[in-house]
């Protein structure tokens, strides 16, 4: 698979301050990618450059093959972005606003911009400036989306949006995902990218620190385990099992932590009649929190 | 009124611009409606009484006709002045703004180009200008009868306010121009402000110190006035000057918006 966005030692100053010092990136054709780190970290920094608003002042970063600067509007045209601080003139209505820029895409039909927007509770006909933040978020997220760009770069996008918008746009990033676009999208909380992520890139000190596989780390993260079982259960039936920590046994319920495989805990407790088994997603924040601290570039593969 | 970064701006300043409209307007008339009343031989005995370079230096020539009044009222100091400041506010928002507010990144993130942007918006001032000075002009013949400005032909009221209106695309482009190339309004306004202090003392001080004569030479307010477009009608050379000094500034700002980094 060809790489989407490429970085290679991508250095950027803000006059003395430092904003990315050699960051090393690779996104590839059809994946979603979560950009994840600190406040400050270089994450910004990084998705200016790809859209051509600022410059690096060293390394190289391409889109598609295509320098940012070079590509000009030929290479926007194929991206869809949502700013970390989505700000419009609050006189217009939502209506006008995506009207305007799908124009300046070379129009998008209505009816595609009226379904996300439904799909979002998002009512066009009001003016921009009486919009709560999270109303105004989704209008953000609308337009990134509704041209059905190849590649979509997403700084923060659930920002102020509630819990069950925010479902709904982790529903539309898989739509997005299975119809083969390509995402990137930063973020400073594990748990938002990681149901829809592939990978996670860690970025700290403008710098990729780590990078890993969502689905490596999960099957590497500690599940919490929770088995009833209609009777007693000895202890001693649970020892010895691969990945199996903190097990405690009492009154028929076995609770546990598992990493990696389940097949030795599944059969031990096969032996006895199970009544209700509980499995807890991991929580890979924890997990990566660790990243957070450490300087050393990791990689997964 | 959504189809294009030019007509978007236009339609995103309608409610400033007509607010711009009435203002410019209601300035010229009220200062035209006066002239039946200054226009007597008292009031041109006492303007005899200042001395002559006092009354060059500020701008109040012949108010005894037409011509001499309105120049020197409506199109010689309240209306220039307030076509410039309309100018820095346009110009001034229509990249600086957009960028101080955290506006510019999405509509540069789409396939626009910045000199694109800039030339629409560049347009969409251009095209405020015009039409604040079209209803000027409309609102000038309408109250001419009741004025007794009847001397005053309809080109040549037509002239005066076009030379308002390019003058103010003058400093219109100035504002843009800095603002585009530091994304600053505060700096796209002091500028302005220095130039057109300095323009206006350029023009009328200039010839009465020996030396200094080649100032009125570089002063936007020479081209504008300068050629009693009330009496001679449009100054087309004296038009292109500052359509073409208009021109360089928006390309010298644009040459470095287009290199810079967008402020976030």
């Amino acid at each position: 698979m060809s790489a989407v966005i490429q970085a290679d030692g991508l250095r950027k100053m803000y006059g003395k301050r430092r904003g990315l010092d050699g960051l090393d990136l690779e996104v590839r054709e059809g994946e979603v990618y979560g950009f994840l780190g600190p406040n400050g970290a270089g994450k910004t920094t990084t998705i200016r450059i790809l859209l051509d608003l600022i410059r690096p002042s060293g390394g190289s970063a391409t889109v598609f093959g295509i320098e940012p600067r070079a590509g000009g509007t030929t290479l926007r045209r194929r991206l869809g972005y949502l700013p970390g601080d989505f700000t419009v003139l609050g006189g217009q209505t939502g209506r006008e606003l995506l009207v305007y820029l799908a124009n300046l895409r070379g129009g998008v039909a209505f009816e595609r911009i009226a379904a996300l927007a439904e799909r979002f509770e998002l009512d066009l006909s009001v003016r921009v400036g009486s919009l709560s933040k999270g109303n105004r978020q989704k209008l953000g997220v609308v337009q990134a989306f509704m041209h059905q760009p190849e590649l979509l770069v997403l700084d923060e996008p659930t920002i102020g949006l509630d819990p069950i918008i925010q479902q709904r746009f982790l529903e539309l990033l898989a739509e997005t995902h299975a119809a083969g676009q390509t995402v990137f999208m930063s973020s400073h909380i594990l748990g938002e990218v990681q149901q829809s992520a592939d990978r996670v890139g860690i970025v700290r000190d403008g710098k990729l620190v780590a990078l890993k596989d969502v689905d490596d780390l999960r099957r590497q993260a500690a599940r919490k385990i929770e088995i009833h079982f209609a009777g007693p259960v000895p202890a001693e039936a649970f020892s010895g099992i691969d990945g199996l920590s903190d097990v405690e046994v009492a009154d028929g319920v076995l609770r546990c932590r598992l990493a990696g495989q389940a097949d030795q805990l599944v059969k031990a407790a096969a032996r006895f009649t199970v009544e209700t088994l509980t499995v807890e997603e991991p929580d890979l924040e924890d997990l990566f929190f660790s990243y957070y601290g450490e300087s050393e570039p990791q990689h997964a593969e | 009124m959504l189809s294009s970064v030019f007509t978007k701006s236009l339609w995103d300043q309608r409610r400033s611009l007509v607010g711009w409209i009435v203002a410019v307007t209601a300035v010229g008339v009220l200062y035209a409606a006066f002239y039946p009343i200054i226009n007597t031989p008292d009031m041109a005995a006492a303007m005899d009484a200042f001395p002559p370079a006092m009354r060059d230096a500020m701008g109040f020539t012949d108010m005894t006709s037409a011509a001499g009044y309105l120049g020197s009222t409506t199109f010689g100091l309240l209306g220039p002045v307030l076509i410039i400041v309309m100018g820095a506010a346009l110009g001034g928002s229509a990249i600086a703004g957009d960028e101080e507010g955290g506006r510019l990144d999405l509509t540069l993130a789409h396939p626009v180009s910045r000199w694109l942007v800039l030339v629409e918006r560049f347009a969409a001032l251009i095209v405020a200008m015009l039409l604040t000075a079209l209803v000027l002009w409309l609102a000038l013949l309408a109250i001419s009868g009741p004025a007794q400005l009847g001397e005053l032909s309809v080109t040549n009221l037509a002239a005066a306010s076009l030379h308002l209106a390019v003058f103010g695309i003058f400093f219109g482009a100035l504002a843009l121009a800095v603002g585009a190339a530091t994304g600053s309004r505060a700096l796209a306004f002091g500028v302005l402000a220095v130039v057109a202090i300095g323009a206006f003392f350029g023009n009328n001080l200039g010839p009465t110190v020996q030396g200094l004569e080649w100032l009125r030479d570089i002063s936007p307010f020479h081209y504008y006035s300068g050629s009693e477009p009330l009496r001679n009608g449009v100054a087309l050379i004296d038009l292109t000057v500052l359509a073409v000094a208009a021109l360089v500034l928006v390309g010298l700002g644009g040459l470095r918006f287009d290199r810079r980094d967008i402020a976030v």
